[in-house]
């Protein structure tokens, strides 16, 4: 009979298995074989990683260590090996015992080995030092097992002799770790032990003899924490023994096996006792009642040897024909998903609910104790929302299901009372009323009714093993190869998908999709099963849920991963333990683990959701992913090229080199010039004239040829486009070169006779020279040249030539601008980001500088040649091109300038900075203000910018000087500069006046000295104009920043305080004794007086704040408020007055410590003051914050202006204040 | 060709001209330069007046005359007083630009200041080896923010006219936009202009500071600008920038009072009147945000 409750998780074959260790915590076992091999599995993977053969004959006894990389194995060789499974070699052998050896350990934290053998001994080794240091006998036939205590010093073994014995070993343990500095006695002593040890035995003593089995006793085990012992005979019997201090007893015996029993063990973590035996069955026994809970069959193979692992619920057992590694029971925890609720079932079988959005656990609300038998968990769970009930299935008995109504409230684990049960393997609600049983023994699904009467009878196709919920009134039924969605009132098959082994469903929350699960596969079908992607794992899947997306998160053993609808996927967060995911939330993945608690896992969205807006092209969503967070570099840019966006990629890459290739891969040539310009490699060149020959940007074309000093294809690029002025000057720059080809050429481009018989001339090929003037009709030339060249006309034969044709010419006069046959690359996505970044105000456009930013500043810029062909004559034209000897490198740069140069107006160096700066304070004193704002009301939500004026004032005429330049001309106006000793224009930045260490000197210090001085309005004026100075200012550094957030801070609190006060002041038209006024007055006075002590003031003014406070509540009887500030006042000033004061009020007030007028004002709770109304905001309640100055705000006043910095919006959202660029 | 040349004998009145020195230049003693230079001469006299702010007197002087030269001055001067000369100046610059320097000069002051700045750079480019030119064509693609150009115009007048004081000036502009250590070499040539009786003014004064204002030693600056009130109290540039030094001293009422004192010496200074235009920017900037205040 197998159990259907123990899982099997890996087998092997091999020869017969006596000796099995659990890794403790990679997935590893070892296997020690009667044929002399021990072998390394890795029982999750499925594979042999390494085999170990050194020794003679069967290996009996295999045991890992606990942190070293070591293990140590004992055979019928009699020798005992220690090996090292990283170097893959026995590291020494210690040689003994006289007999096999049958179990090998080591000690949990002592460097030890302890050993049982044939020859009757059990021996304690040290493995550092690798000797024997006790050998223990006692025992008159073999010892066939010897194990340490987990925890105490002690030793229980098993002999064949019928015994076990329980030995104390703390002597040893004394002997060994006893401190090394001794006395001369103590040596002694210890050296008279010794010798004692050798025939008494005193380090190993003998404490309990347990006889109870008729035959030899295979096995013995210690209780992992309880004082109990379990042990197994040639009796058949598995025995359970207590022990206390002085004694130990037998409690029960464990009947069942009918033939010897090898081995046997205590659950780590269960009641339960495992045992092995020849009758070739592994048993489960209840340890409290000793009774058999179940029990499994091996056709033919005899066990010998289980192993537990110490950490997870996992068992191995060796038999004839290998091990096999098992779990007892199913781990996943059988639960549902409602809107915002999780049911589950914990391990002690009650059902819970779990609320995702308030992360709430509920009590238990009902027990699950008689469902099945109870070491078996229910497997699945179905919830009805409109009856609220469960329908619960468990393995046990065959299969079973129960449905159950859920209590209203939870209230404890109580026992349900009005429960409807059945067989069955699965059961699934289908809808409101109806739910679907099926039965796999007689392949039957029967559809019931809430009474639990069968309405419908359905039979299924062939060899289904489950069935799952399909959509309303429909069924999945899976079978090993295929799923079926079943209409439940057609009774027809609607479809069917070939899906090898699916175990689990998992609908999306829509309701649209469906993924189907198996073993290694995933695969995602629409509702109407037409399937949409599948993918391979190789680590085990182990559950699935849908963000709202529609973005499938998976997790296998050790990963969350994601799959897209298209099969895209990819690795989210890695898992130390298996859980099972329920639902993701944003950044939240709800799970269980395999304790049956739900979790909450962090993860990053951010990829996946990239990758889904870049699949349904949703660019704001992929444009807001991009500003917000910092995406993953290469994985992202090689996906995005590999996908077909390098346009996109293109967004994301430094590295000029790639981006290069991305631009002209994406056909943006703007990136591409300014890449290959950074780069500046002839090949660059090369590629960048033919994309931008094949775009039709000859104006690109025209930099590249001029690059590559082509100087062939620029002039027939100049004649196509019909640019004859550059033309002639190609013809002059051959006329400098000497080329006399190339000025033939450019010579025929213009159609200049002229120059081309000068030319010939020149070079002596008169006859040319002549038949160009003569064809021509240039008579008289001919005539002359022909004079010089001493020929007469006879002796030239003239060939017969029609009329010299004129060189054609363009139209249009194409070469003005740009004849673009390509559409330029900007997609929808670069649109939208170039958009934005005009939007943002260049926050960050140092970041997309285009090709148009060139150092404007630099001599090499563009220019002179305008100015230069306008005045100069030949030579100094040429001369701009600096064609002289050296035609090499240094020309380039104003070859290419002289062609890109354009008159009219430039940048001014304010605009730089704007560019320049993401700073609201460099944008101001740019004299970009619109800008400006915006920055400061994305930065701290500034939207009442009239108090700013000054201060953009202020910025703005710090930073122009007028220079005195021509007589009767106006002056010259200059930038001022905070980077003085900057020339790059990229980095030149204005100076700002009022630095913070002028402000923290100045305003700060003056408003301290108001307070002080009890000048409050004029405080509280010098401090706001600190915050109006801050908010539109630059610092150098974090330091300074932090400096600066502190003194926004510390003003913002002066001036809530000062305002406090001042409204008290008004309020009692500054009079001491208030007892005229009216009751109400009186009360918000005293509250007002007591607010003044709640902001945070330094020290020495906090005091004055508290000192008033007390002075106020004990002129006005307050005497328990004043008591307070008093108590408050004695604490924390220094100032010998105030104490003195406050000594006496403490004393006059503790005579009566009451108050006249119950105020709101609770000394001892956590609150602030809500800068509007001054009313208090207690910890917990809602409340807003001016997102600069930080005061808050009762929630009523979100969006409007806050009363202290007079500027920002109070809860606006903001990115916060940015003054270091 | 320059009459102005290191060679000519103008060179004193010349450079006293372009330090600002307006008064030592009208009180120069002419009587014993050649009748070639008279002209010459004259014409910067008369542009030192119009500089002093003396135009009524120019137009006066030059009412009947028909000398191109003088034509352009009074046309300069006219202009100055907010006559709109252009037309005329254009008419005169058709028929004398080409080779008549001090028409060139004054066209292409009037033109570049009326906005005409191509047509004035035009016009200033026909000029045979005046530094003069070269200075105010410098000056004009500072103005266009075309520093490059303005680099390039300095760097080639630098080859055929050396060491010349208008070059070092013209290049000192230049290094003031350039920065970094053209700042120092800039202060320099101001300090030596501004310290030496020739050519000490206001003018000379001011640039000086100026160019300690960006170097970032305001004391010395506050110094020089200091100095140059004393020449000059109502000279506008040196309240300007006092103004400037003031606001970044964080001295907020003597900027006020500074301001009030500019507004009474040239209110269409552009110090103030291009506050002015960017107040209404701020406002309108200002407006797109609707602030809600808690009654």
């Amino acid at each position: 009979m197998s159990s259907p409750s123990m899982l099997t998780k890996f087998e092997s074959k091999s020869s017969r298995a006596k000796g099995i260790a659990f890794h403790p915590k990679r997935p590893w076992i070892l296997v020690s074989l009667h044929s002399s091999t021990i072998q390394l599995w890795d029982y999750r993977m499925g594979t042999l990683i390494d085999r170990f053969e050194e020794h003679d004959g069967p290996v009996r006894g295999v045991d890992f260590h606990k942190t070293q990389p070591l293990f140590v194995s004992g055979g019928d060789d009699y020798k005992i090996k220690v090996w090292s499974y990283q170097t893959r070699r026995c590291l020494f052998t210690l040689n003994g015992h006289l007999d096999y050896v049958r179990t090998v350990f080591f000690h949990h934290e002592l460097p030890w080995i302890l050993s049982s053998s044939d020859d009757q001994t059990i021996r304690i080794w040290n493995w550092q030092n690798r000797s024997l240091i006790c050998t223990m006998t006692g025992h008159n036939h073999y010892t066939m097992c010897a194990q340490f205590h987990p925890k105490e010093d002690l030793i229980v073994s098993a002999s064949l002799d019928q015994s076990v014995r329980v030995w104390d070993i703390s002597g040893l343990r004394k002997k060994h770790s006893a401190p090394t500095s001794m006395t001369f006695e103590d040596q002694m002593a210890r050296s008279n032990a010794n010798q004692a040890d050798m025939f008494g035995n005193t380090d190993a003593v003998v404490k309990f003899v347990l006889e109870g089995h008729d035959r030899g006793v295979n096995w013995v085990a210690f209780h992992p924490t309880l004082p109990l012992i379990v042990s197994a005979g040639d009796d058949r019997l598995v025995k359970l023994w207590r022990m206390s201090e002085t004694k130990a007893w037998e409690v029960d015996t464990c009947r069942g096996h009918f033939q010897n029993a090898s081995a046997c063990l205590f659950h780590p973590h269960q009641d339960l006792i495992l045992s092995v035996g020849e009758d070739k069955t592994i048993r489960v026994w209840d340890l409290n009642k000793r009774t058999s809970v179940q029990s499994f069959k091996r056709e033919n193979d005899r066990f010998w040897v289980i192993a537990a692992h110490p950490e997870i619920n996992l068992f191995a057992a060796g038999h004839d024909n290998g091990v096999m590694v098992f779990k007892l029971e199913r781990e996943r925890p059988a639960s549902a998903v409602h809107q915002n609720q999780l049911f589950y079932i914990t391990k002690e079988k009650h059902i819970r609910s779990y609320d995702f959005a308030k992360n709430l656990e509920s009590p238990s609300m009902l027990s699950l104790k008689k469902l099945g038998s109870p070491w078996v968990p229910p497997r699945t769970l179905s919830y009805n929302p409109a009856e609220r009930a469960v329908l619960v299935t468990s393995p046990a008995d065959g299969g079973c299901y129960e449905l159950i109504s859920l209590p209203r409230d939870a209230s404890g684990a109580i026992e349900p009372t009005d429960t409807k049960r059945g067989s069955g393997n699965s059961a699934v609600f289908v809808a409101r009323n109806r739910f679907a049983v099926f039965t796999q023994s007689n392949q039957q699904v029967d559809i019931k009714d809430l009474s639990n009467s069968t309405t419908k009878t359905i039979k299924p196709p062939h060899g289904t093993t489950d069935i799952y919920f399909g959509g309303t009134g429909c069924l999945l039924l899976i079978t090993p190869t295929s799923v079926v969605l079943y209409d439940i009132q057609a009774k027809k098959n609607l479809a069917e998908l070939a899906v090898n082994g699916v175990k689990y469903v998992v609908w999306s929350s829509d309701g649209l999709y469906v993924a189907l699960l198996s073993k290694h596969n995933v695969t995602i079908a629409t509702k109407k099963l037409e399937q949409v992607s599948t993918l391979h794992e190789t680590i085990r899947i182990k559950s699935a849920t849908w963000d709202d997306t529609g973005v499938l998160l998976y997790s296998t053993l050790n990963h969350i991963k994601y799959s897209l609808m298209n099969g895209d996927n990819g690795i989210v967060r890695t898992l130390e333990h298996t859980v099972y995911l329920v639902r993701v939330k944003g950044r939240n993945v709800y799970c269980l683990d395999r304790a049956a608690k739900p979790k909450v896992l962090q993860i990053d969205p951010t990829e996946y959701r990239f990758k889904l807006a870049l699949v349904k092209r949703n660019y704001d969503e992929m444009l807001n992913i991009i500003k917000n967070s910092s995406l993953v570099g290469q994985s992202i840019i090689s996906y995005l090229q590999k996908k077909g966006y390098p346009e996109i990629a293109l967004q994301f890459v430094q590295d000029p080199q790639t981006r290069f290739e991305l631009a002209i891969e994406c056909g943006n040539l703007e990136v591409a010039v300014e890449m290959a310009k950074q780069l500046d490699r002839p090949k660059l060149w090369q590629r960048l004239s033919t994309e931008a020959l094949a775009h039709g940007n000859h104006q690109v074309v025209e930099m590249t040829y001029q690059k590559l000093r082509n100087f062939d294809k620029l002039s027939f690029l100049y004649l196509s486009t019909g640019d004859q002025e550059k033309l002639k000057r190609m013809a002059k720059i051959a006329e400098h070169r000497g080329d006399m080809t190339a000025r033939f050429q450019n010579a025929l481009y213009l159609g200049d006779v002229q120059n081309r018989i000068e030319m010939f001339q020149e070079i002596d090929l008169y006859p040319l020279a002549y038949l160009t003037a003569k064809s021509h009709g240039l008579e008289e030339q001919a005539q002359t040249i022909l004079e010089a060249s001493g020929l007469t006309e006879e002796q030239i034969s003239m060939p017969s030539v029609g009329k010299p044709p004129t060189p054609l010419r363009p139209i249009v006069p194409t070469h003005k601008t740009n004849w673009p046959t390509h559409g330029t690359s900007s997609t929808v996505f670069e649109k939208a980001l170039l958009g934005e970044v005009d939007g943002i105000g260049s926050e960050e456009a140092p970041a997309t500088n285009g090709p148009g930013d060139e150092d404007l500043l630099g001599n090499e810029a563009p220019g002179a040649a305008d100015g230069q062909l306008a005045e100069g004559d030949e030579d100094e034209d040429i001369a701009g091109w600096d064609m002289g000897d050296d035609v090499e490198v240094e020309a380039d740069n104003d070859f290419v300038n002289v062609e890109s140069a354009e008159a009219g107006s430039g940048s001014s160096e304010a605009d730089l900075w704007a560019r320049n700066s993401p700073l609201a304070a460099d944008h101001v004193a740019a004299g970009s203000f619109e800008t400006a704002m915006q920055l400061l009301n994305r930065q701290v939500g500034a939207v009442n910018f009239a108090p700013l004026e000054g201060r953009f004032q202020e910025i703005y005429q710090a930073t122009r000087t007028y220079l005195p330049a021509n007589p009767n001309m106006p002056s010259l106006v200059n930038y001022v500069r905070r980077t003085i000793q900057e020339t790059d224009s990229r980095k030149i930045l204005p100076l700002i006046p009022r630095d913070l260490d002028s402000i923290l000197t100045g305003e700060l210090q003056a408003g301290k000295t108001a307070m002080v001085k009890n000048k409050l309005e004029d405080g509280v004026q010098v401090f706001k104009k600190l915050l109006h100075l801050l908010i539109v200012n630059v610092v150098t550094s974090q330091a300074e920043l932090s400096d600066a957030k502190k003194a926004i801070h510390t003003a913002a609190q002066y001036i809530l305080a000062m305002s406090i006060e001042i409204s008290r002041r008004a309020l009692v038209q500054n009079a001491q004794d208030i007892s005229s006024l009216s009751s109400d007055t009186k009360k918000r006075a005293f509250e007002l007086s007591a607010y003044f002590t709640v902001p945070e003031l330094e020290g020495p003014h906090k005091s004055i704040a508290l000192w008033g406070a007390m002075g106020f509540a004990n002129k006005n009887k307050q005497y328990s408020t004043a008591l307070s500030f008093a108590n408050a006042l004695i604490d924390r000033t220094s100032n010998a007055k105030f104490k003195e004061t406050a000594r006496k009020v403490k004393a006059v007030c503790e005579r009566n410590p009451i108050d006249a007028v119950e105020i709101d004002f609770d000394q001892f709770a956590d609150f602030e003051i809500c800068a509007a109304s001054f009313t208090p905001i207690y910890g917990g309640s809602p409340s807003v914050a001016c997102p600069f100055d930080g005061s808050k705000y009762h929630a009523k006043y979100k969006g409007t202006v806050c009363k202290v910095c007079e500027v920002c919006q109070i809860g606006a959202p903001a990115s916060g204040l940015r003054l270091v660029g | 060709m320059d009459p102005y040349s290191p060679e000519g004998e103008l060179i004193n009145l010349h450079s006293a001209f372009h330090a600002g020195a307006y008064q030592i230049v009208i009180d120069f003693d002419t009587t014993p330069i050649s009748q070639a230079a008279e002209l010459p001469a004259r014409v910067l006299k008369l542009r030192s007046l119009i500089a002093l702010g003396r135009t009524k007197e120019v137009i006066t002087e030059l009412s009947g005359e028909k000398t191109p030269d003088l034509v352009a001055v009074r046309l300069l001067a006219e202009y100055e007083e907010g006559n709109d000369v252009v037309d005329q100046a254009r008419k005169l610059v058709e028929r004398h630009g080409s080779d008549n320097l001090t028409v060139q000069l004054c066209g292409g002051m009037i033109l570049s200041r009326a906005g005409e700045v191509e047509e004035a750079l035009a016009l200033l480019s026909k000029h045979q080896g005046s530094l003069d030119a070269v200075a105010l064509i410098v000056q004009i693609h500072l103005q266009q923010n075309r520093i490059d150009l303005a680099a390039k115009e300095a760097q080639r007048a630098r080859k055929w006219a050396q060491d010349s004081l208008l070059v070092n000036i013209a290049e000192s502009w230049v290094g003031m936009r350039e920065g970094g250590e053209k700042y120092q070499s800039a202060f320099y040539v101001f300090e030596e202009l501004a310290q030496s009786n020739q050519s000490q003014s206001a003018h000379s004064l001011v640039a000086q500071a100026v160019s300690e204002l960006h170097l970032g030693r305001l004391p010395e600056a506050e110094a020089a600008l200091q100095q140059a009130l004393v020449i000059n109290e109502k000279y506008a540039d040196t309240i300007a920038n006092m103004i400037v030094l003031n606001t970044i001293l964080g001295n907020t009422a003597e900027t006020e009072e500074l301001k009030a004192q500019l507004e009474n010496v040239n209110p269409e200074h552009r110090a103030l009147a291009e506050w002015r235009e960017k107040r209404e920017e701020f406002t309108r900037a200002m407006g797109r945000y609707s602030p809600k205040f808690e009654v």
